[in-house]
């Protein structure tokens, strides 16, 4: 199927029964498994041009079939949730005007945490086109929504159950099903931690293991290509979270990057103290012929190291992100000096 | 299983028959692992020297630090010679090397018109490595800019030295 020329096809139709036929044969072909990944590849591509065909058509059924098909994109991608938002606007009208649509549809707002939060600031500025808050809350219903259902939790796709465990939902509890990546579970909600740099007791290993028995490939070697996408995304998930919280560095990195904090990694340091300081360790380590000498490199290094990262526990909790910055340069800059030093003993 | 690892055996096999392609299309280029095999230009000028330029970078990212020195003939200004000293991965220190080889003869103006995207031409270096041909390129421009510094704090002192001198005379 030529993705492109659907696009074409869609907006060359001018009558609407045309145009709906259209819409069902691309929807049903986003549905199909082989397909399918080139389909959502499509749909990420498209999204606005198939939601600005979606609001003309006035279909009802065709609305759910494309909706469903559209939920899983979104789980999956956090990147378009904001042209969702912004795309969901025009689809708002028709859907208050619809008559079929039924009005009881509730939420499950919890995937949308964060872009509901980033729109909540941008609402604020104001202008053309920012519609207030509840209205998009309503949008969101309409969007992630299987039922008309009463719970904000998400529910299981193969069983149709609650979110019950208090836990993020990776796994359901009732028919074990491994679920889709929700990308808006961050990294500590999956250890159950606070989303702070000190991690006292967090039994990180225990929990990673824990996770794993329920996640990984090897235990759904005889389940649907659906779900066996599912487990390999969840388990690698979990990997990379479980590495990024039990290294101070990563798991500083990862706290500003959720705090949308950007660091400028193509910038070159100049600061001439600290990179002095660098070179001479990195001459002292090179010099440095035995395992005592070495040992000797690395407790100074691995003291400045623990200065540095207490420094960014406090500037952190301060909200002061440009010296949280300089705290991890430096300490990138030290615990390579410590990976030169291992390597060498 | 065993189907699984008689598979990756075979593989192997049939990796072995074209090992040259493999290696060749994966690996360093050849300029990079020469400048890692044969480095020249290693070492340290007196940074205290008043014909010698330092210039001190670092990359953020993956922690690396490159030192790049100059010697510089204060009577027509060209840079007579070059020493690097680089703590990173290998294209790091290739492009530190070139780096040295071209500035060597160059006019200081003309040295700052090196670009990085010629170092990392000359060295075939990959995109994910571009930002080390950069700081090979940042690294040059700082040692001239530091050499700059020194001559003009060496005026500013001589100055005033002369003027000293003029009121004790007066």
């Amino acid at each position: 199927m030529v993705q492109g020329s659907f696009v074409t096809e869609l907006r060359a139709r001018e009558s609407p029964l045309a145009r709906t036929r259209a819409l069902s044969r691309f929807a049903s072909c986003c549905r199909c498994s082989p397909c399918s990944v080139a389909g959502r590849q499509f749909l990420e591509n498209n999204c606005l041009n198939v939601f600005l065909i979606m609001r003309r058509s006035k279909n009802c059924s065709l609305f759910s079939l494309l909706r469903t098909s559209l939920k899983e994109l979104v789980y999956e991608s956090e990147a378009k949730r904001g042209l969702w938002l912004s795309a969901s606007s025009l689809v708002h009208e028709d859907l208050h005007l619809h008559p079929r649509i039924p009005s009881d549809l509730l939420i499950n707002t919890r995937s949308f945490s964060i872009p509901v939060k980033r729109f909540d600031c941008a609402s604020n500025y104001g202008g053309p086109g920012h519609h207030d808050f509840t209205e998009f809350r309503v949008l969101n219903r309409f969007l992630c929504s299987s039922e008309a259902g009463s719970g904000e939790l998400p529910k299981c796709w193969n069983c149709g159950g609650d979110a019950v465990s208090p836990g993020p939902f990776l796994a359901c509890g009732l028919c074990g099903s491994v679920q889709p990546v929700d990308q808006s579970i961050d990294f500590f909600q999956i250890f159950g931690l606070e989303r702070t740099y000190e991690i006292k007791d967090g039994n990180l290993e225990g929990k990673y293991k824990d996770w794993q028995k329920k996640l990984h490939p090897d235990l759904v070697h005889s389940k649907s290509e659906k779900e066996k996408m599912f487990a390999a995304e969840q388990s690698a998930r979990v990997i990379d979270a479980y590495r990024t919280l039990s290294k101070p560095l990563l798991r500083a990195i990862y706290l500003l990057k959720l705090e949308d904090v950007h660091v400028d990694e193509e910038k070159t340091i100049t600061d001439p103290d600290l990179l002095a300081e660098m070179m001479d360790i990195r001459e002292a380590v090179e010099e440095a012929n035995d395992s005592h000498a070495l040992n000797q490199i690395q407790t100074q290094v691995e003291e400045k190291f623990e200065k540095w990262s207490r420094f960014f526990e406090q500037v952190f909790k301060m909200h002061d992100f440009d010296n949280a910055i300089t705290a991890t340069e430096r300490m990138r800059y030290y615990d390579r000096a410590l990976e030169e030093i291992t390597k060498k003993l | 299983m065993l189907r699984a690892a008689g598979r990756r055996f075979l593989r192997l096999g049939s990796e072995h028959r074209a090992p040259t392609v493999a290696v060749a299309a994966r690996g360093y280029h050849e300029r990079v692992v020469d400048h890692y095999d044969n480095p020249r230009n290693v070492g340290s000028f007196d940074k205290n020297d008043p014909s010698v330029g330092t210039g001190l970078v670092g990359a953020p990212a993956c922690g690396d630090v490159m030192k790049l020195q100059i010697k510089v003939d204060d009577a027509t200004g060209k840079i007579v010679d070059a020493c690097f000293k680089t703590f990173g991965c290998g294209s790091a220190i290739a492009s530190s090397s070139v780096a040295t080889e071209w500035v060597k003869g160059k006019h200081m103006e003309e040295v700052l018109s090196i670009k990085n995207t010629e170092i990392a031409k000359h060295l075939s270096l990959p995109p994910v490595k571009l930002h080390c041909s950069m700081l090979a390129e940042d690294a040059i421009k700082a040692a001239v800019k530091d050499y700059e510094a020194k001559k003009a704090k060496l005026a500013a002192g001589n100055a005033e030295t002369t003027q000293t001198v003029k009121v004790a005379t007066a």
